[in-house]
């Protein structure tokens, strides 16, 4: 390969993959005015793949952006260094399938639902799209906007699905529904508990891996942890002003249960505004809250068992990464931070492993689902990677290994008026990313995507 | 003839025509046509005289001038009428006088004429002529040479001389005429004069009669002795013999002058000196006063060679020239020559501050260089060195202008702070006037000039509720209370008591009995023309108002409602800007009052004091602080503005800050003094808002050019330490529509947010 080089520069080079196209561990001449093209077309022709493969390239751990001279100039890497490559198959740029339009703003969606779409809306209605977009049940759930929506994994029968929704009408509330893939009519939710903790708005509610319990959030400072049983009675006594409403709104439908909380975590100084619980079934849980702190929670015990506190970062949206070894936390100073869940936070300022910079408020962060996909294959580029939804529409997919700037960025909701509308959710599922903000929801595919809808 | 003419010439004398004084020194010799206009034409009487007496002939001033000439001729002319008339009366009277007895003295006689200048008749004497035979006292006869006419004393009087120093004549005779100087020699005259003459060197020159005079043995003998350093006077005798007069035989004098008793003092030794004379001694012999003292004695020569020189040292060498580089050349390299922006750059800046006083030029060859043009300069240059005096004068100060900002830490270590807009929630169409953020920072309610009033959620921008009301709203505004919730919207002449969606029971419960109680407290002894109107408490929904208060008739739109920090009173400032009505609500009693029976001024805000009874209004130019338990005036501050436009108190209660429409923001200090501690001119439109941050050390000020600007104000407790303010940031992002820009900021408590209302319809949310 050497003698192909001629009057040109080169770098000694040694290639690696985790994906199903290795290449022979052999040193490569690379010319250093290369870029991402020549090397991607490089491993296909090596590899003769029958249909081109675009790839991305890790150069010590970092996505390669620019000339390999260029980024051996930048690092200080002689010519002489042999360079460990690694590359994977490159993302696709996203591309839009469909607008679903809403009449309210949209705060929350999931794709969880192989199939569906669930949107809670701030009219206080769940309303369930399938993939052609068609509108298949509205249920009015809430009196007043509901906050946030998730899809409680059962394993009951494939017909009947719980959901949990948390509102601004102070509770958070389990319902069933009852999908019909022909019939319309057949399709109906009931509600079956609500939960009553909370003095304040419910900001989130999460549900985990098994879908035996609940998390709730709330601006009350309180994170409420529920299982998911539904009780015979109400375990709460209904105020005497909420019954009579609650009566006249719910003549026809059988009375939900009023359910008390297993146990309340209270540690946070301010608004909790996500709570979830980590990866597996284990008994640990994150919260994130606009008091600048992300908190690990024993659930069982209900204490705190460790605070990562930030400077002036009040916390929006918190995700944990599937291995369970970060937390990812967006927050109104404009980033999305990464911080380091093994390490013990000793110093009174636990600092941020990776920040990403986003030029407007970033409001959501969605995680590719572990393991989820149909395929059964989980890529190594697949697990660094997150997408962040921000108030100026734009939802953005990074890749850990390079966070200096995304991989990928898409924006929605495009009208002719010049104010940007906001992403308030975004949800990744096989390869369908659902956002959902002001202007309704829109679906994007981005990731692996074909395969997924392929399967 | 000829030899007279040339001893004239010889002697440079000018002979020229005489005055008639002095033509008429001839009066025996010369006729009658004498004195008709001849122009000087002296030689034939000069030739009538024997040349002896021509030899002496007598110096006359020598003026050569024919304008003088001429002046004189006329006034010849002028006198010619009464000279020849006077000449011929001494023709008469001289040969009276000759006729007559020569030793008879008579005064010549008086002749009447009309005098020209004054027409009246006067007297004129004929003038006196010191001839020989007059008996003129002045004649002098020490000089028997000169002519007799010239020993005519000048009798000008006595008057210092010196007055006609630089003028032709020496004074004016008894006649008012010119007595004119007599022609002296010059220099050469006078060393002739000293070969000449042997007494020359004993003459002296006499001002009085402006000539040389010898001077008398006796001035000779008094100047001798002037040398000698003896008497002057020779008449005088020192050593004269005493004449004894008392003393001696026979003058003694035996009767006491006075029949007094002689005093003791004559007889005993005076106690006063004695005491005098022993404290002397006494010192002497302490040794406090050592008699013949030695005197310090004094080196009388210094060493100045034998002395070690090595302290000091040598002094410095000159610095050397620097060597001429090749910028220096006639000829240099292309790129040692300025380029068009570096010959710009060299022109445009000063002299002094050149860092090379030339400009490298390119020559082909030596010859072709032109001389130096900056020769003279140069030269001056190096003689001002040789003066030791700078060449320039530097006029300049050398000032760093990064000395004259203030030490202020940078902002970026002053976070957190708003940094950007993070939404916007939009009101169509209309200015929003008022903005109100909840206690517990999670909603704001803003009311803009279309009558609607919103609800929405800070940090999503989502509104959840809307209120239509008739009419502009003025001001809304949160109870402050924690266990309560609800805010008060104010329109024309009503105060709405509203109850926010979505609250727990128990706040519900409790603000609903607190604004529409069961039972009425009772009603105050005197009626009050304002009306509380409230709903049931089972009745209300939060879509109503569930109080409200009816201002009085036309007391017009309330332009702010203020709470006290304890969320019992309330504060409404209502009316157009001529004047203002301040009413202070009670939740509690239901009974509003009007604080001021009497304001001065149209008051534009008030605001309550957050830990103290205290209350201030802000008329258009001062902001008054009244104690509201004592009821009277604390003090007046004067803020210098024209226009008070908005007004905050920091939360510590001691700073207060006052924004005015005439652009200028005041700090004041309350404990300090009357007067701004700080005036602050950043905005370049009319202040609109100011705000204090509950908890950060933050204020915000938001102005007309549209721009809000973010400041640091830490406050220190102790009252040593100014507070420290350090302007932040300036959040642009308003539109400003009709001359107007952010009409109100508003901070989120507990969090470094601020919510800002813009004519522009768009209510923003900026966050750190």
């Amino acid at each position: 390969m050497a003698s192909t080089s001629g009057s040109e520069t080169t770098h000694p080079v040694v290639f690696s993959t985790q994906t199903p196209y290795p290449l022979p561990s052999q040193r490569f001449m690379i010319p250093t005015s290369w870029r991402r093209y020549q090397l991607s077309q490089l491993v296909n022709k090596a590899l003769s793949l029958p249909k081109p493969v675009p790839f991305d390239f890790l150069v010590r751990g970092e996505i390669l952006r620019t000339t390999l001279a260029e980024w051996c100039a930048e690092k200080g890497i002689g010519e002489e260094e042999t360079l460990e490559i690694e590359y994977f198959e490159s993302v696709m740029p996203p591309q839009k399938m469909s607008t679903i339009p809403h009449e309210d703003w949209v705060s929350s969606v999931s794709c969880q639902l192989s199939g569906y779409f669930l949107t809670a809306s701030y009219d206080g209605h769940i309303r369930v799209f399938d993939y052609s977009q068609k509108l298949l049940h509205t249920a009015s759930t809430h009196s007043a906007p509901i906050a946030s929506l998730c899809l409680v994994p059962t394993p009951s029968t494939p017909s009947t699905h719980l959901i949990a929704t948390a509102s601004h009408d102070l509770t958070a509330r389990l319902m069933s529904l009852t999908l019909s893939s022909d019939d319309t009519d057949a399709m109906r939710t009931e509600t079956l508990a609500s939960l009553h903790l909370h003095t304040a708005p419910v900001a989130s509610v999460q549900a985990n891996a098994t879908g035996t319990h609940l998390l709730t959030a709330s601006w009350d400072t309180l994170i409420g942890f529920w299982d998911t049983s539904i009780p015979g009675a109400d375990e709460v006594p209904a105020e005497d002003g909420e019954r009579k409403k609650r009566r006249r709104v719910e003549e026809d439908a059988p009375r939900a249960r009023r359910k008390a909380p297993l146990a309340v975590l209270k540690s946070h100084t301010a608004r909790v505004s996500k709570a979830v619980f980590a990866a597996g079934a284990g008994a640990q849980a994150y919260s994130c809250g606009i008091d600048s702190t992300v908190r690990v929670w024993d659930v069982e015990n209900g204490v705190c068992t460790d605070t990562i506190t930030a400077s002036a970062k009040p916390f929006l949206d918190l995700a944990i990464t599937p291995l369970g070894t970060s937390a990812l936390a967006a927050s109104t100073d404009r980033t999305v931070s990464q911080y380091d869940l093994r390490a013990s936070s000793t110093s009174a300022v636990t600092p941020s492993t990776a920040t990403l910079n986003h030029p407007a408020m970033p409001s959501c962060i969605a995680l590719p689902p572990a393991s989820s996909s149909g395929t059964g294959i989980v890529t190594s580029a697949h697990e660094h990677q997150l997408l962040t939804g921000a108030y100026d529409g734009i939802v953005r997919l990074w890749d850990l290994r390079s966070v200096k700037s995304a991989v990928a960025s898409f924006k929605t909701f495009e009208e002719k008026s010049k104010m940007e509308k906001k992403i308030l959710s975004v949800d990744w599922a096989s390869g369908v990313v659902c956002v959902g903000g002001e202007g309704g929801v829109e679906v994007w595919r981005a990731g692996e995507g074909d395969r997924a809808f392929l399967s | 003839m000829a030899a007279t003419e040339l001893k004239k010439s010889r002697k440079r004398k000018v002979v020229e025509e005489d005055t008639p004084a002095a033509v008429s020194a001839f009066p025996h010799d010369v006729g009658l046509d004498m004195h008709s206009e001849d122009e000087g034409e002296d030689e034939g009487h000069a030739g009538s005289e024997d040349d002896g007496e021509v030899d002496d002939f007598p110096e006359i001033d020598t003026r050569s001038d024919s304008e003088d000439e001429e002046e004189d001729g006329s006034e010849d002319e002028e006198e010619s009428a009464s000279g020849s008339e006077d000449v011929e009366d001494e023709e008469e009277e001289e040969s009276e006088v000759d006729t007559a007895d020569d030793d008879l003295r008579i005064y010549p006689k008086p002749k009447t004429v009309i005098s020209d200048i004054t027409g009246q008749p006067k007297r004129v004497y004929p003038e006196i002529e010191a001839d020989y035979d007059s008996d003129s006292s002045t004649e002098d006869l020490s000089n028997m040479n000169t002519p007799p006419w010239s020993q005519t004393p000048n009798r000008v009087g006595t008057i210092p001389m010196h007055w006609y120093d630089d003028l032709p004549h020496v004074g004016y005779d008894i006649n008012g005429k010119k007595v004119l100087r007599p022609a002296r020699g010059d220099e050469l005259d006078k060393f002739l004069e000293t070969i000449e003459d042997p007494n020359s060197w004993t003459t002296a020159f006499d001002k009085k009669a402006q000539m040389d005079k010898p001077l008398t043995a006796e001035e000779l003998d008094i100047i001798r002795r002037l040398q000698e350093n003896e008497i002057p006077d020779a008449n005088y005798d020192p050593y004269e013999p005493t004449i004894e007069w008392f003393t001696g035989k026979g003058k003694e004098e035996v009767m006491p002058l006075s029949a007094a008793p002689e005093p003791k003092r004559r007889w005993v030794p005076s106690k006063w000196e004695k005491q005098k004379v022993m404290k002397i001694v006494r010192a002497i012999r302490q040794g406090r006063i050592v008699p013949n003292k030695p005197k310090a004695t004094q080196p009388q020569f210094y060493p100045i060679w034998s002395e070690d020189t090595s302290t000091l040292h040598a002094p410095p060498p000159a610095p050397k020239p620097r060597l001429p580089t090749h910028a220096e050349s006639y000829n240099p390299p292309e790129e040692y020559l300025p380029t068009e922006e570096e010959r710009k750059k060299w022109e445009e800046t000063e002299k002094e501050d050149r860092e090379r006083d030339f400009l490298p030029q390119k020559y082909n060859a030596l010859r072709l260089v032109p001389a130096y043009d900056q020769f003279i300069q140069e030269r001056f240059g190096r003689q001002l060195d040789l003066y030791l005096a700078p060449r320039v004068q530097r006029v300049k100060l050398q000032i760093n202008p990064d000395s004259l900002i203030p030490k202020l830490p940078s902002p970026q270590s002053l976070k957190p702070f708003p940094m950007y807009k993070s939404l916007q929630v939009p009101h169509e169409g209309h200015r929003v006037r008022t903005i109100s953020v909840s206690p517990d920072g999670g909603w704001v309610v803003s009311g803009d000039e279309g009558g609607v009033v919103r609800l929405w959620e800070v940090m999503v921008g989502k509104e959840v509720k809307r209120w239509k009301f008739q009419g502009r709203v003025g001001a809304v505004e949160w109870c402050p209370r924690p266990d309560v919730s609800f805010f008060v919207v104010a329109i024309e002449e009503k105060l709405h008591f509203i109850i926010p969606p979505n609250l727990p029971t128990a706040v519900l419960t409790a603000t609903q009995s607190l604004l529409s109680p069961a039972t009425l407290p009772p009603q105050p002894a005197t009626p009050s023309p304002v009306k509380w109107v409230s709903t049931a408490a089972a009745a209300s929904t939060s879509d109503s108002p569930i109080l409200t208060v009816n201002l009085p008739p036309s007391s017009g739109l309330p332009k702010q409602v203020v709470w006290h920090r304890k969320g019992d009173y309330l504060s409404t400032v209502s009316g157009e800007e001529g004047q203002g009505a301040v009413w202070i609500h009670q939740l509690s009693r239901r009974h509003s009052q009007a604080p001021f029976r009497k304001v001065k001024g149209s008051v534009q805000l008030v605001l309550f004091h957050p830990t103290k009874p205290y209350f201030f209004v802000a008329t258009q130019r001062y902001v008054r602080m009244y104690n509201l338990a004592e009821q009277k005036l604390l003090k007046t501050l004067m803020p210098g503005i024209r226009w008070i436009s908005s007004m905050d108190v920091h939360p510590s209660g001691d700073h207060l800050i006052v924004g005015g429409y005439d652009r200028k923001l005041c700090w004041f200090d309350l404990e300090l003094s009357d007067k701004p501690y700080k005036i602050l001119r950043y905005h370049s439109r009319a202040l609109r808002s100011v705000h204090f941050h509950p908890t950060y050390p933050l204020f915000a000020s938001s102005s007309d050019d549209g721009s809000i600007q973010i400041f640091h104000a830490r406050v220190y407790n102790d009252l040593m330490t100014n507070p420290l303010i350090v302007p932040l940031k300036i959040l642009r992002g308003h539109d400003v529509r009709d001359g107007l820009g952010v009409l109100q900021v508003r901070w989120c408590p507990r969090q470094p947010w601020l919510v800002s209302a813009g004519a522009d319809g768009d209510v923003a949310v900026w966050c750190s």
